[in-house]
């Protein structure tokens, strides 16, 4: 029963992980004012946690610059899983403006699966919103999965 | 002592809170808001300025040549766009428009992309003579100099 209770809690409240990979801290202000009391996504029960071992769901931002990759490969090393990959903003979808850059090594795709991408340059905070309850669903899934 | 904030403090505590109930109540994005891109493929003239404008280069056209004409088809990657609009001021007919529409919340990549096509007729060829009548013209021009 004890177990039960503790499954259950683990669906309802997620832990983000904001990880930068280089970005230029647009897509990072939303994320921000997500957590913020205007738009608060902790009411769904979205906690922005300071460690990836924490982590269920992951925020990526940036295009992957060359200083950043190997930090992100060891970043996403340490989330247990099950975990949801979200992309905010064009950049790690597809490195955006920064394409064919020689100091960018995105996207995002090329190092893990991502599950949710959030378009925009950079998103509105509803549609990081729209984003997380998505993520939640995949998390959900991943975790029957496991099972 | 003093209680600077003491004022806005007590005021606060009437207050409605200030947090935005999102998914149950819809909001409206702002006038002027660049969202989702729209492509209404039968306005487009095919000038190209539209990608030479585009920074991130999320604008792929492929021109197939077919019966009727060239089948033009031009594909929008939004999960490569900034959308700086660039592409909808420079467009001389207004063949692209970014709506107020924010929800680019995807589980699929495929989603994200916007495209059109349209067929671009061949201008009509000049009518062919018949071989007799361009020579009879032929002839008789021949006479009259004659
Ligand atoms: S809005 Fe800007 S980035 Fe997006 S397609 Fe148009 S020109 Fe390209
Ligand atoms: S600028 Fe407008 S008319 Fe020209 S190719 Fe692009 S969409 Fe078509």
């Amino acid at each position: 029963m004890f177990k039960k209770l503790i499954e259950k809690s683990f669906e309802k409240s997620p832990w983000l992980f904001h990880l930068n990979t280089g970005s230029c801290n647009g897509c990072d202000i939303e994320i921000v004012s997500v957590i913020t009391p205007r738009y608060d996504a902790e009411r769904m029960g979205f906690k922005l946690t300071g460690s990836p071992r924490h982590a269920d769901i992951i925020l990526v931002t940036g295009p992957i610059t060359s200083q950043s990759r190997d930090r992100l490969i060891r970043t996403l090393a340490q989330v247990p899983d099950p975990k949801v990959v979200v992309s905010i903003g064009s950049c790690p979808r597809s490195t955006n403006v920064f394409n064919g850059s020689y100091s960018v090594e995105g996207p995002l795709d090329k190092y893990v699966p991502i599950d949710v991408s959030i378009a925009g340059c950079p998103p509105k905070p509803e549609a990081i919103i729209d984003g997380l309850a998505k993520a939640i669903e995949i998390l959900r899934e991943k975790r029957r999965a496991m099972k | 002592m003093k209680f600077p904030y003491l004022k806005e403090a007590i005021k606060s505590v009437f207050k409605k809170p200030s947090t935005e109930i999102y998914p149950i109540v819809n909001k409206e994005a702002p006038e002027g808001y660049r969202g989702k891109i729209n492509y209404y493929p039968e306005k487009c003239v095919n000038c190209g300025m539209c990608i030479r404008v585009c920074a991130p280069g999320c604008i792929t056209r492929t021109i197939e040549k077919t019966e009727e004409g060239d089948k033009i088809t031009f594909n929008f990657y939004q999960g490569q766009c900034t959308f700086c609009s660039l592409c909808a001021d420079f467009c001389p007919r207004g063949a692209i428009e970014l709506t107020k529409n924010y929800h680019l919340a995807v589980t699929d990549e495929k989603d994200l992309l916007v495209s059109g096509t349209f067929i671009k007729k061949l201008p009509p060829k000049p009518p062919v003579q018949p071989q007799q009548q361009v020579q009879n013209q032929q002839n008789q021009g021949a006479a009259k100099t004659e």
